[in-house]
């Protein structure tokens, strides 16, 4: 038979077996209570640690600001508390899963409760300190797939740099950044010349590697806050933030010449490719990011009836 | 949308003073704990339907600010939660106060706001409960709080709230200016309280009134 219930204090079993760390300490930091699960994580049994001070029984804890925690429950005779999720862990413990983990240590999270005596001054605190090493895996794995979801979910498939859909989302971003704070940059909208004829000649396959060849070559050229995106088909955009046109005309020459000067090698081929481009600056009377897209699609245009392989800035009078 | 029953003046009144007080016991300890002296401004209370809570945050605050704000609920004999919104320099000189001694990474910045929300929510909410203790029936004086967390990050003053998605039709509004002697910042405190927990709390002031 276990032992009944008349024969024990029951909030002493309880407090001694519940699946919750439970330690008390005194206003001069002193341990005067640990529980099993103290016990059994610490290494430390309760008979060691009673009497003797918290950091000289744990000297790895962060002592400054532990101690200023502690404080704050004994002045503000307030609760406090620790999330995982800021501060991962206070006690190094090992978790429960050794085989499945994953983490390093147990997550915790700790609440510190203010002990009043019947004058109603707080003469110990008590630290409660749940393992959330489960909540934590389970929030962490989420985030991942979360990341790595919207993550493809802005990628073009097959090129690996952003998609049409993110291009114009960060494009409105900008957009309403610079229209609010001040400053410039510019939009580059590039297009493959007579790719239909790449395709024609060397098939699909000829044209997906060309496609991607010609991405990486505009990449190696971008700055880090350069952001390059699939607009369509075989057409590109580029945002240059902090870039007015001449800037922006200037990188897109070097974009142009390093295309038009490396032939793409496809089987045995070697496919010679140029690109036109045009480009439009953010004026303070551009009346949203569509409008951009508009006018380096007029300038765009501009270069391909100009004989293509060539960069047009727009200027309100280039659609005439 | 339900009829915002306003606090009385007298019911204003008696709460104004109650937290007037809780708001100077909780200066004094936290000039206590800081080492540092630290002034809480008087209170400014108003009770809003939730729909205007929105709008009302960004005239606190100012519409062109960006914020970031703490939740806190609180339960036993008031039940709610509690809102403390700061501006984006938020309370990071105050790191070395509260204990932190190395640089700032982002999670004891998170951490840090997490705290001093804690303590400005436990001492006033503390610090009114104290002086209501005995007041009404079934009054234990006593709360207890759950942990604070992350409500939102860096987003404009109106957006803290989705006033669509609040299953609460009242707020209690309470600006709070938090300043130390070295520098300014200002934090917003917010109560939201169910219905009943506002009635409960009006009945109480009531009798609180009386008792006078």
């Amino acid at each position: 038979m276990t032992e009944s219930a008349q024969n024990v204090n029951l909030p002493d079993f309880i407090v001694k077996w519940v699946d919750v760390g439970v330690f008390v300490i005194d206003c001069e930091m002193k341990i005067t209570l640990w529980n099993n699960f103290m016990a059994n994580h610490s290494g430390h049994t309760a008979d060691k640690v009673i009497g003797r001070d918290l950091f000289e029984c744990f000297p790895e804890l962060p002592k400054t600001w532990l101690s200023k925690k502690i404080k704050s429950v004994f002045i503000l005779k307030n609760f406090a508390f620790t999330s995982w999720e800021q501060r991962p862990y206070l006690f190094r413990f090992p978790h429960n899963r050794p085989i499945t983990g994953g983490v390093d240590h147990m997550y915790q999270n700790c609440t510190f409760l203010p002990v009043k005596n019947e004058h109603g001054e707080v003469d110990s605190i008590c630290v409660t300190l749940f393992d959330a090493t489960d909540i934590g895996m389970a929030q962490t794995l989420l985030k991942e797939a979360l990341d790595s979801l919207s993550e493809s979910n802005n990628r073009d498939g097959l090129t690996g740099i952003f998609n049409r859909r993110y291009l114009e989302q960060r494009l409105s971003t900008e957009f309403d950044r610079v229209k609010r704070y001040g400053g410039e940059f510019s939009f580059v909208l590039f297009d493959l010349d007579h790719f239909k004829h790449v395709n024609d000649t060397y098939g699909h396959l000829g044209g997906d590697e060309v496609l991607c060849e010609v991405t990486k070559q505009a990449s190696s050229l971008l700055r880090t806050s350069d952001i390059l995106g699939r607009y369509g088909g075989e057409e590109f955009g580029i945002i240059l933030p902090s870039t007015g046109m001449e800037g922006a005309y200037i990188f897109a020459e070097r974009v142009r010449e390093i295309i038009a000067k490396s032939p793409i090698l496809f089987k045995d081929a070697s496919i010679p490719v140029t690109i036109s481009i045009g480009i439009a600056t953010f004026e303070p009377d551009t009346p949203n990011y569509e409008h951009l897209i508009n006018c380096s699609d007029i300038a765009l245009y501009a270069s391909k009836e100009g004989g293509r392989n060539r960069v047009t800035r727009y200027a309100p009078d280039t659609a005439t | 949308m339900s009829v915002v029953v306003p606090l009385s003046e007298d019911q204003r009144d008696a709460l104004q003073e109650i937290t007037n007080i809780a708001m100077g016991q909780a200066a004094s300890s936290l000039a206590n704990l800081l080492d540092t002296f630290v002034n809480l401004s008087v209170p400014r209370i108003n009770v809003v339907g939730v729909e205007k809570l929105p709008s009302a945050i960004s005239q606190l605050v100012g519409r062109e600010t960006d914020v970031t704000a703490v939740r806190q609920s609180f339960q036993g004999y008031l039940r709610g939660e509690a809102i403390v919104i700061y501006g984006n320099d938020g309370c990071k000189e105050l790191g070395d106060l509260m204990g932190y001694d190395e640089e700032l990474d982002r999670s004891a910045e998170l951490e840090l706001l997490l705290d001093v929300s804690n303590v400005l929510v436990g001492a006033c909410l503390g610090g009114m409960i104290e002086q209501l203790k005995g007041v009404g029936e079934n009054n234990s004086g006593e709360l207890s709080f759950s942990a604070p967390s992350m409500m939102a990050e860096n987003v404009p003053a109106d957006a803290v709230i989705n006033a669509s998605k609040l299953t609460w039709t009242h707020a209690l509004l309470m600006e709070v200016n938090f300043s130390l002697e070295s520098h300014d910042f200002i934090s917003h405190l917010i109560m939201l309280m169910p219905e009943q927990a506002i009635d409960k709390m009006r009945g109480i002031l009531d009798e609180f009134i009386a008792s006078f």
